[in-house]
């Protein structure tokens, strides 16, 4: 039995992942044997914020972008991404939203039940909330340019993403951003030039370092900043009271949420690779 | 009591005339002289690297041949100015066996200069360096998208050995920085300093 799990363990692991040595095990999930990845990433985002209309969320939970990416434009310096080979290109990280589900209190407007509900989930302590961010579209539809990210010009990374908010009350399919309408962050490490009332910031690429014998650039505290993209309104909150449920937290959360009033800061640790390097290991 | 307030004013003045003539000393821009004399009109200083190498952390780019053009002339309040119009670098290498340099090439030229004097020594400054480098190498991170370095670059000038020197200290003297996105680069580098054209073998200097 113990042997048969073993196998299947090591049959599941192979179909999925290369065992790679020492530093590069990071990338154990790269598709470096495609021939169409040039290089391998690894981004781990170790704080930022996400202000999502009204609502200001901090990430204090590790977020791992990973995959592969091919040759880039020659004029756009855009590279195609290449999803990463155990599926989780970007991992299902919840954070916790300060406030919970104190800070989403119906308003008098709302339908009776709604009140109901959510003085039932307040009055037993179920009321904190998670925000997960989650890719809306396939990886393939990431966009990265490495050449923006160094010069901190322009687009650096592309990601059509969807946040999911999480809580008994809320139940499991309340998103804002959907697969037909994502969220859609065009990150630089330049500045933005967003509409009012957001104003410039500006990202930083971070302190580039070769390592591995140059086999390895790594950037340390890079910033990937977007604050010009809008937010469509929360859908499939409170489950089968959506209907009801939802215009709740869109008023709360000040949904549909126009550019201008959203703001995305990724602050991140990268390591990038040469497939062929990594294949090499 | 009125002796004592014009007192109280000449010290004031005093203070102001030496506060004037340390900032004007610090600040002072010297002029390029030939042979003692300062220059008028322009001239061409050609040279090639003595040494030379760019230190982006853990990669080192050193070019065999690293020359240099730059048009010098001293403006009507007798600063030495300039600008570099021509910077070819030739077989350019790295420390490591995984990069090599496909390309390495001076952007946006000419790169204006300037003279100035820190603390008693006298300084070359170029601003807007762009330098783009194309690394290649089939393992070699760096690889497939240029990295461009920019800024500017700050360089003593000995006039004994009439030579250009930039290094981290000629960085720090005249708060010049060259940087890839956000990350520091070294630059080392020591270059003579010769006239080309009308003052062909004779001695330049600073000052």
């Amino acid at each position: 039995m113990m042997a048969l799990f073993g196998a299947l363990l090591a049959l599941g692991v192979s179909s999925s992942a290369l065992a790679h040595s020492g530093e590069f095990s990071k990338f154990n999930f790269c598709p470096s044997t495609n021939t169409e990845v040039k290089k391998c990433l690894l981004s781990k985002t170790v704080g930022g914020t996400i202000i999502l209309g009204k609502k200001t969320t901090p990430i204090v939970n590790e977020v791992t972008l990973q995959g592969g990416y091919g040759k880039p434009n020659s004029e756009t310096h855009i590279s195609k991404f290449y999803e990463a080979t155990n599926g989780i290109t970007l991992s299902k990280t919840p954070q916790p939203v300060p406030g919970g589900l104190l800070g989403i209190v119906p308003p008098e407007s709302s339908p009776p039940l709604v009140k109901l509900l959510s003085k039932f989930f307040f009055e037993n302590s179920i009321t904190g909330v998670n925000a997960t961010l989650e890719l809306a579209k396939p990886a393939s539809e990431i966009q990265i340019s490495e050449f923006n990210l160094l010069v901190e010009e322009g687009l650096a990374l592309k990601l059509p993403v969807k946040v999911r908010l999480e809580n008994p009350f809320l139940g499991s399919s309340c998103y804002v951003g959907s697969s037909s309408n994502p969220l859609i962050w065009n990150l630089t490490t330049g500045e933005t030039s967003p509409p009012e009332p957001n104003k410039p910031i500006k990202g930083t690429s971070g302190l580039l370092e070769g390592k591995e014998e140059d086999e390895i650039v790594a950037l340390i505290g890079n910033e990937l900043v977007e604050n010009a993209w809008a937010a469509p309104e929360a859908t499939g909150c409170g489950g089968i009271l959506s209907f009801l449920v939802d215009p709740v937290i869109n008023s709360v959360l000040g949904l549909p949420a126009k550019a201008g009033l959203n703001t995305s800061i990724l602050k991140n640790n990268l390591d990038v690779a040469s497939a062929a390097a990594v294949n090499a290991h | 009591m009125k002796l004592r307030k014009s007192i109280l004013l000449l010290a004031s003045v005093a203070v102001l005339i030496v506060s004037a003539t340390a900032a004007a000393t610090a600040s002072a821009s010297p002029a390029w002289k030939f042979n003692g004399t300062e220059l008028t009109g322009k001239e061409t200083i050609v040279g090639a690297a003595i040494s030379s190498s760019l230190t982006i952390p853990g990669v080192t780019t050193e070019c065999k041949h690293f020359l240099y053009n730059m048009k010098i002339s001293n403006n009507a309040e007798k600063k030495g100015t300039g600008e570099i119009t021509e910077l070819p670098l030739f077989e350019c290498t790295t420390q490591t066996k995984t990069c090599t340099v496909a390309s390495i090439e001076a952007k946006k030229l000419p790169w204006p200069t300037h003279l100035v004097t820190v603390a008693g020594k006298n300084y070359l400054v170029v601003e807007k360096v762009e330098v783009e480098i194309d690394y290649a190498g089939e393992l070699c991170a760096f690889s497939e998208s240029p990295v461009i370095l920019k800024g500017s670059a700050g360089g003593v000038v000995e006039n004994s050995t009439q030579t250009a020197e930039f290094n981290k200290t000629t960085f720090t003297a005249t708060g010049t920085q060259l940087k890839v996105g956000a990350t520091s680069v070294e630059w080392k580098g020591l270059f003579p300093t010769e006239g080309f054209e009308v003052h062909r073998e004779q001695e330049l200097t600073v000052g």
